[in-house]
C-alpha cells in the first residue's frame, strides 16, 4: 500500500520526462529490457555510468576551452563521445544540445564553443537531478516491496 | 561457437571506447537472446587485436564475432576491421561496425572492406537479429562441410564454388551494402513520395494539356475524338 504513491510519483515522473523531450525511445526501451529481460537494476546501472561519464567529458570539454590556444579536434572528439553515449541511454536533449556543440567546434569557434558548454551543462545537470530522483523512487518502492522487482 | 546441448553460444568481442556504448550493448545481448551470447568487452581497437592475436602468430582466436565501434582514438574500427580481414583471409571472423553517424559513404566503405554488417547506433534489440544472422551464417558455412560441428577456427572451403562465385563474405558484403544504401536512400526519400508523387501528376497534366492544345491549334481537335 504504501508503495503505491511512490510509484504514481515515478510514473509521473517518467512521463515529464518524455513530454519534455528529456528522454526519448531508446530510454524506454532499456526500461522494457529491464522488465521484460528480469534484469533488475538494468537502468539504475546506465544511467548511473552515463553520468559519471558525461561528468567528466565535460570536466574535459571545460579544460580544453580554457587552454590559449583550443583544439577543436580534440573537443569535437569529446562532445561526439558525449553525444554518442547521451544517445545509448536515451538522453535526447542532451544529445541534440551535443549536434549544436559540433557545429561551433567545426566552425572553430571559442566563443560559440563556450556557450554551447553551458547549454549541455545545464541540459545535463537537470537530466541528472531527473535521474537521481528516479533512482531514489526506485529504492525506496523497492524497499517496500522488494518482491516485485 | 561453443554448444552447449543444442544451444548456440556466439562469442562477441565487443571493442568500443565508451563505457556506456559497452555496458548497454552488453546487457542488450544478454538481455534480448539470454544465453546466446557471450560478451567480452574491450576500450581500444589495439586491446582487440592483442585479444585476436592479430600482433602474436600462433596464438588461437577464441571470438565467432567482432562488433566494434567506428569512431575510436588511435586506432579506429575501420582500421581493425581491415586488419582483422587481412590477418585473417581463410578463416574470416565476422565483423560488424557501429557508428552513431548514418553516412552512406563510411557505410558502404566499411561493407567493401568486408564487413559483414553496419549498424547505426544506438544498437537496439532489433538489430540483435541481424548479429544473430552473421553468426548464423558462419555455422551454415561451417556445418555443411560433413555435418559435424567444426571448432570456430577451422572453415571449411569449396574450391569450386569459390572458383565460380565471390567468397560468400563478398557476397554477403555486397548484398548488406546493397541494402544498406538503398535503406539509407528510401529514409532519405520517403520524405519527399508525396510531393514527387504529385509533381509527377503535374507534369503529365501539363503534357496532356500541351498536346490537347497543339492539336487544337492545329484544328485537329475533332480528330482528337477520333483517335
Amino acid at each position: 500500500m504504501a508503495a503505491a504513491p511512490l510509484r504514481e510519483q515515478l510514473s509521473a515522473l517518467l512521463s515529464s520526462m518524455f513530454s519534455q523531450g528529456l528522454v526519448d525511445e531508446q530510454f524506454e526501451q532499456l526500461q522494457m529490457l529491464q522488465d521484460e529481460g528480469g534484469t533488475p537494476g538494468f537502468v539504475a546501472e546506465v544511467v548511473t555510468l552515463f553520468c559519471d561519464d558525461a561528468e567528466r567529458i565535460i570536466a574535459e570539454i571545460a579544460t580544453l576551452l580554457e587552454q590559449p590556444i583550443v583544439s577543436f579536434d580534440k573537443v569535437d572528439a569529446f562532445v561526439h563521445q558525449l553525444k554518442g553515449s547521451s544517445a545509448s541511454v536515451g538522453a535526447q536533449k542532451v544529445k541534440f544540445t551535443c549536434m549544436q556543440f559540433r557545429q561551433f567546434c567545426q566552425e572553430k569557434s571559442r566563443d560559440g564553443c563556450l556557450m554551447a558548454l553551458a547549454v549541455v551543462r545545464n541540459e545535463f545537470y537537470d537530466l541528472r537531478n531527473k535521474f537521481q530522483t528516479m533512482l531514489q523512487l526506485e529504492q525506496q518502492i523497492q524497499a517496500y516491496d522488494p518482491k516485485q522487482q | 561457437m561453443e554448444g552447449r546441448g543444442r544451444e548456440v553460444v556466439t562469442r562477441v568481442l565487443l571493442v568500443d571506447d565508451s563505457p556506456v556504448d559497452r555496458r548497454v550493448v552488453q546487457l542488450l545481448l544478454s538481455n534480448t537472446c539470454a544465453g546466446s551470447f557471450h560478451v567480452i568487452a574491450v576500450d581500444s581497437a589495439k586491446k582487440a587485436m592483442e585479444f585476436l592475436g592479430l600482433k602474436e602468430e600462433g596464438k588461437e582466436q577464441a571470438i565467432d564475432m567482432v562488433l566494434t565501434d567506428y569512431c575510436m582514438p588511435e586506432m579506429t574500427g575501420y582500421e581493425l576491421l581491415k586488419a582483422i580481414k587481412a590477418r585473417s583471409p581463410l578463416k574470416p571472423i565476422p565483423v560488424i561496425v557501429m557508428s552513431s553517424e548514418n553516412e552512406p559513404q563510411r557505410i558502404s566503405r566499411c561493407l567493401n572492406a568486408g564487413a559483414e554488417d553496419f549498424i547505426v547506433k544506438p544498437l537496439q534489440s532489433k538489430d540483435v537479429q541481424r548479429l544473430r544472422n552473421c553468426s548464423s551464417a558462419t555455422t551454415q558455412c561451417k556445418g555443411k562441410s560433413d555435418g559435424k560441428l567444426l571448432p570456430s577456427d577451422h572453415v571449411v572451403v569449396d574450391a569450386a564454388a569459390v572458383a565460380e562465385s565471390p567468397p560468400p563474405s563478398r557476397r554477403r558484403a555486397h548484398f548488406a551494402g546493397v541494402a544498406m544504401v538503398l535503406h539509407t536512400s528510401s529514409v532519405e526519400l520517403s520524405q519527399y513520395f508525396p510531393f514527387l508523387f504529385k509533381f509527377i501528376l503535374l507534369v503529365y497534366a501539363i503534357l496532356c494539356l500541351g498536346e490537347l492544345l497543339r492539336r487544337w491549334s492545329n484544328g485537329c481537335f475533332l480528330s482528337l475524338w477520333c483517335a
